[in-house]
């Protein structure tokens, strides 16, 4: 029976897995739902975990023969070499990281008889299997990550996205000139404003009309910042200021600051 | 007056004998025979082992406290047990043979009506050719399962230091030395103390280390591992274990038997049947535990030491021994009152009573090697252990023979351990794990056999801290200072 698969958010430790005491009809039965849970997804290889049971069992598909691989109780009990690869998993969909993991592992396992075997393996295999016992133990490769790769998948995490995470997040964006401009436009109008106060009443309005034109020019800068700052931000992801409620509150203080000058100047202006 | 005998005087028959004294008062008699002139509280050993404590800091002399107590201390070892009498009386009696300076090899059969054994384990050195052999710890390693080992295993410890800072690269090899040890514990938590010693002494990159064990994943501990609950999460030691040991590099085998050690080498059998080797300058290797050897006659002075005691020399109690395979295993196996089936007034507690079987999954190598932990009885346990197995004896004797024997099972008990991962006020780290209960009840817990609300787990400073107040705390206790009773075991 084809079962779903649990991604995240449900955290992997709090339906972490035990070693299998009884092999009984349950098991064989959790091992089929695994079989037909793989082949309906495409998938190399699943923990028991990641269809709801808390059993220590594995199993892998063979991608050449299509054969499976049924791993009960599987226990990593060699290792040699490090490498470094660039993994997906079905808990984490459409999600990748780069993580450390054994090149060569030594496993003892027990077949659907309590039968102990052993194995070893390395490359593509090796990884796929360290996978899926981590899974078995509670864990995911998060618990695998380095701080920086951890810190750049928690990110991932927090925008369900894969693309673009890579890219540190930049101190200084091209929507920030916009505001920059935003505020010199407000500043004129504050020393017209200001200005206004030395002069007689005819220039004081003719100095009204410049500042309405000023007015005009800022509320158009501040639209063109809300639509390409929301641009900008989805080249970003990994940045947290790129948020859209953080895109609103800027253009919202921008447009507050530019209504009270504008305000003030009608008043003593015009 | 009825006397009661205890055979040993470690955590669990220390506190066994302490109790029942202060229960018993004076109008009774509890007689503790034990070889060792001095208490060691174990656990602190590990310091000594890196130089961070003196063998002082970690033992006591016995003899003033125990006359405080009002305990007959005899410094001798137990021989034999025999729970029929002999043909001249039908009193029960065992033999002990004094160790005590000036009265070496002297013999003496002391009568009892009840009888606690808690002699602990023999450490079973000649189990792993090269380990050691019958008269204890080998020349190529080293151990800390006594304070004397421990002054040794820091003395190699220091020349391996000194050797670094010449330039000298060492090796350091800790672990088991055997595929049924217990007391993974206490390897790690010497494993991680000489890795900040190391950093303290500024040769930590003069230096490999390497961990090796009979445990079938990292951090089963002989319990099958424990998944620590935090903040909502409960992490399996595993993934706890290879972070530390990843974290502080060190190196790690697992599921492996020491099957016998060179100078500079030992020879161990993988899992998978698998001959391997490993070199070292430096190691530790914890030895299997055995029963201590004793005998027992009946009244006609016929052998029935296998009536009395399990295989391995540990005296059988009210467990189910007939459990059968893993998958039959249930924590109604675990003795409850820790009373000798065929003789009532004999109880045993601390690493003395048989366990029914392993906690961990047992594993063997295609070769029929068992390699897997043994059950721990250690610490936490064993007080609790061998309070529960006084209280009893004294309940039979003051309040007679239909009094209800109290309970401990581990099937129903928590535990909590501090293992340390380096000594310093303001540097030191130790993980602070409970468990509950010790051993899985799978039917009451189905999954790990455990309740991951009782089951906590943490590192950092403030373990550290606890450990080192629990150091002065215990020994506080076992010296019968002020508010002793107060102090939890």
């Amino acid at each position: 029976m084809i079962k779903e698969i649990i991604t995240y958010p449900t955290p992997p430790s709090v339906k972490y897995a035990t070693d299998v005491r009884v092999f009984d009809a349950e098991i064989f039965s959790l091992i089929e739902d695994m079989k037909d849970t793989i082949n309906a997804n495409s998938l190399y290889g699943l923990a028991a975990f990641q269809i709801g049971s808390y059993y220590n069992v594995v199993v892998v598909k063979n991608e050449s023969t299509s054969n499976f691989l049924e791993l009960i109780n599987p226990r990593i009990i060699s290792h040699s070499g490090k490498v470094e690869s660039l993994e997906k998993t079905a808990y984490f969909p459409k999600l990748s990281a780069n993580v450390t993991r054994y090149e060569k592992i030594g496993i003892v396992y027990q077949d659907r008889e309590g039968n102990q075997h052993s194995l070893r393996a390395d490359g593509n295999f090796s990884i796929l299997l360290q996978r899926k016992i981590d899974y078995t133990f509670g864990s995911s490769f998060l618990n695998k990550l380095s701080k920086e790769e951890k810190k750049l998948f928690q990110k991932k995490l927090e925008f369900g996205s894969d693309i673009a995470i890579s890219e540190s997040c930049p101190t200084l964006f091209n929507r920030d000139y916009i505001i920059k401009v935003i505020n010199a436009v407000m500043i004129a109008m504050v020393a017209l404003l200001m200005g206004s106060l030395f002069v007689d009443e005819t220039t004081s309005k003719q100095l009204w009309g410049y500042e309405v034109y000023l007015f005009l020019s800022a509320i158009f800068l501040n639209i063109v910042y809300f639509f390409y700052a929301q641009y900008e931000g989805k080249k970003f992801t990994s940045c947290t200021s790129c948020q859209i409620g953080n895109i609103i509150g800027t253009a919202v203080i921008s447009l507050f600051k530019l209504f009270v000058i504008t305000l003030l100047s009608y008043f003593i202006m015009d | 007056m009825a006397r009661l005998v205890v055979l040993g005087g470690g955590v669990s028959g220390h506190t066994a004998a302490t109790f029942a004294a202060k229960w018993l008062g004076s109008s009774h008699e509890v007689v503790v025979v034990t070889p060792n002139s001095k208490w060691n509280w174990i656990p602190s050993n590990i310091w000594v082992g890196v130089g961070q404590m003196g063998k002082e800091d970690v033992t006591f002399d016995l003899a003033p406290v125990y006359a405080k107590a009002g305990i007959n201390y005899k410094q001798a070892k137990a021989v034999s047990i025999n729970p029929e009498g002999n043909e001249r009386s039908d009193k029960p009696f065992v033999t002990i043979e004094y160790t005590l300076a000036g009265r070496e090899g002297e013999v003496e059969n002391i009568e009892y009506d009840y009888l606690i054994n808690a002699t602990g384990p023999k450490l079973n050195f000649g189990a792993t050719p090269g380990l050691g052999d019958a008269n204890g710890l080998g020349e190529f390693t080293v151990s800390v399962c006594t304070a004397d080992h421990a002054v040794h295993a820091n003395e190699e410890f220091q020349k391996c230091i000194q050797k670094m800072k010449k330039g000298e690269r060492q090796k350091f090899l800790i672990g088991t030395g055997h595929g049924l040890c217990t007391c993974q514990g206490a390897a790690f938590e010497y494993i991680f103390n000489i890795e900040h010693e190391l950093n303290k002494a500024g040769v930590r990159d003069m230096a490999d280390l390497k961990w090796i064990s009979n445990e079938s994943f990292l951090g089963d501990f002989g319990v099958g591992g424990l998944h620590m609950k935090s903040m909502g999460f409960a992490v399996s030691s595993k993934i706890f274990a290879e972070s530390l040991f990843t974290e502080r590099n060190v190196d790690w085998i697992i599921g492996a038997h020491v099957n016998k050690v060179e100078k500079g080498k030992v020879h161990y059998e993988l899992l998978d049947g698998s001959m391997n080797e490993e070199e070292f300058d430096f190691s530790m290797l914890i030895p299997p535990f055995a029963g201590v050897g004793l005998k027992a006659y009946a009244k006609d002075g016929s052998d029935i030491t296998a009536t009395l005691f399990a295989p391995n020399g540990f005296l059988k109690v009210d467990a189910n021994y007939a459990a059968g395979a893993y998958e039959n295993w249930k924590a109604s196996d675990w003795p409850k009152t820790y009373q000798n089936p065929t003789y009532g007034n004999i109880f045993a507690c601390g690493i003395a009573f048989a366990p029914p079987h392993p906690i961990s999954k047992p594993m063997s190598s295609p070769n029929g090697t068992p390699i897997n932990p043994t059950p721990p009885r250690t610490g936490m346990p064993s007080g609790i252990i061998g309070k529960a197995v006084a209280h009893s004896i004294c309940d039979r004797i003051l309040k007679g023979e239909s009094s209800p024997l109290h309970e401990a099972s581990m099937a129903n008990m928590g535990a909590a351990c501090v293992a340390s991962a380096g000594k310093g006020l303001f540097d030191g780290t130790a993980a602070a794990m409970t468990i509950y209960p010790v051993v899985p009840d799978f039917e009451k817990y189905p999954g790990t056999g455990r309740d991951t609300d009782y089951t906590f787990g943490e590192i950092g400073l403030a373990g550290h801290w606890i450990k080192h107040i629990l150091h002065h705390l215990f020994i506080w206790k076992a010296k019968l200072k002020t508010g002793w009773t107060m102090i939890p075991e």
